[in-house]
């Protein structure tokens, strides 16, 4: 009797350990896997965001040169939207995906920008190819 | 797979003599079933262990990734910001069309390299998995041992098992050092031939048009990162 019942106890063991065995090895696979997965639509992500951002650098910080030296009181209003554009910017961190007012954060830039290029009466094409790439914004 | 080994190490020893005995050919039967449930258990036990092992890295990745293409990307997004802000400048002062036309050719330019960066950024994580490699040299049936010759001399089974996961241990490290080392390298050499090129090109052609347009150099100031 009591060998039979080792044999079940035996048998349930086994069908745990299998199973076990066959984990361990999915779990190494799925971990390499979900790694790649993510790392994939991270940098997608990652890029585009940093491309929209990077734009709205590189544009307010061009413009803080054409402006210098402009004194009426229209470029000083010009310039105070580029000043606030550039600090909320310089705060935005744009290359941490945890960050919890990303989206709102990213909208009041966008609406700043806005704001900027309709003060100089210009309308910028940044040129992001719509195609393949995934960048547009 | 590990269920082509595992499978017949899972009967104890003398099992099929002590239990089976009176039934030799009901024996196999309850063995092939045996076998066959085991096998399925380590099939659930591999499927369950990818979803929890992608569960827990898809963020990790993700993470990466992003900081990653953010850091690179937004270089690229400056000088198409800065061409764009150029452009508009001379409109605004009804520059000639062939300066605008050189501008917009410049941003085309940009958004070439900054599709093949993106393209190369991205195309750099698949790599070949070792689970995959050792996957198909068993699935050859090379490490393979028939049920039927398993009445072979139980200890020296195990020993050999044991020296196979030795060396598939092995195998999976020495593979995956060579993998993150010429990761690297594929990566520092992709940086050195392609970007700077045509990047330095794009720069130069910048500051020749900042120069046309009589603006000082200083707006090309913060595109020091590139």
């Amino acid at each position: 009797m009591a060998g039979s019942q080792d044999m079940f106890e035996a048998i349930v063991m086994a069908d745990e350990r299998f199973h076990g065995e066959g984990y361990q090895e999915g779990y190494e696979k799925g971990s390499s896997l979900g790694m790649i997965e993510g790392r994939q639509y991270g940098t997608l992500h990652g890029a585009k965001i940093g491309s929209e951002i990077g734009c709205y650098q590189g544009f307010a910080f061009a413009w803080r040169c054409l402006l210098h030296g402009c004194t009426t009181e229209k470029d000083s209003k010009k310039m105070k939207v580029l000043e606030s554009l550039i600090g909320m910017i310089q705060k935005f961190p744009y290359d941490d995906p945890t960050y919890d007012k990303l989206h709102e954060d990213l909208d009041r830039i966008r609406g700043k920008f806005k704001q900027l290029c309709s003060l100089l009466n210009v309308h910028p094409d940044f040129k992001v190819s719509a195609e393949g790439s995934g960048l547009s914004f | 797979m590990s269920w082509f080994r595992a499978a017949p190490l899972a009967e104890g020893p003398g099992e099929e003599g002590d239990v089976f005995d009176e039934e030799a050919d009901e024996s196999v039967l309850v063995h092939r079933e045996w076998r066959s449930h085991m096998q399925r258990r380590v099939k659930e036990g591999y499927r369950d262990g990818i979803d929890a092992g992608k569960a827990v890295t898809l963020q990790q990745g993700f993470n990466q990734g992003y900081k990653e293409g953010a850091e690179v990307i937004i270089n690229y997004g400056q000088l198409r910001g800065t061409l764009s802000a150029l452009l508009s400048w001379c409109h605004l002062h009804d520059n000639s069309a062939a300066l605008i036309s050189k501008i917009n050719n410049l941003l085309d330019a940009v958004g070439q390299c900054e599709e093949y960066v993106l393209r190369h950024l991205k195309s750099i994580t698949p790599q070949p998995h070792v689970v995959d490699l050792l996957d198909s040299i068993q699935d050859m049936d090379l490490c393979h041992i028939a049920p039927a010759e398993e009445k072979i001399d139980e200890a020296k089974d195990e020993r050999f098992y044991e020296n196979n996961a030795e060396f598939n241990k092995n195998c999976s490290k020495n593979l995956s050092g060579v993998d993150c080392s010429s990761l690297k390298c594929c990566r520092t050499q992709e940086r050195a031939h392609s970007e700077s090129p045509s990047l330095t090109w794009i720069l130069e052609q910048t500051a020749s048009l900042v120069k046309q347009l009589g603006v000082s150099i200083d707006i090309l100031q913060h595109l020091k990162q590139l």
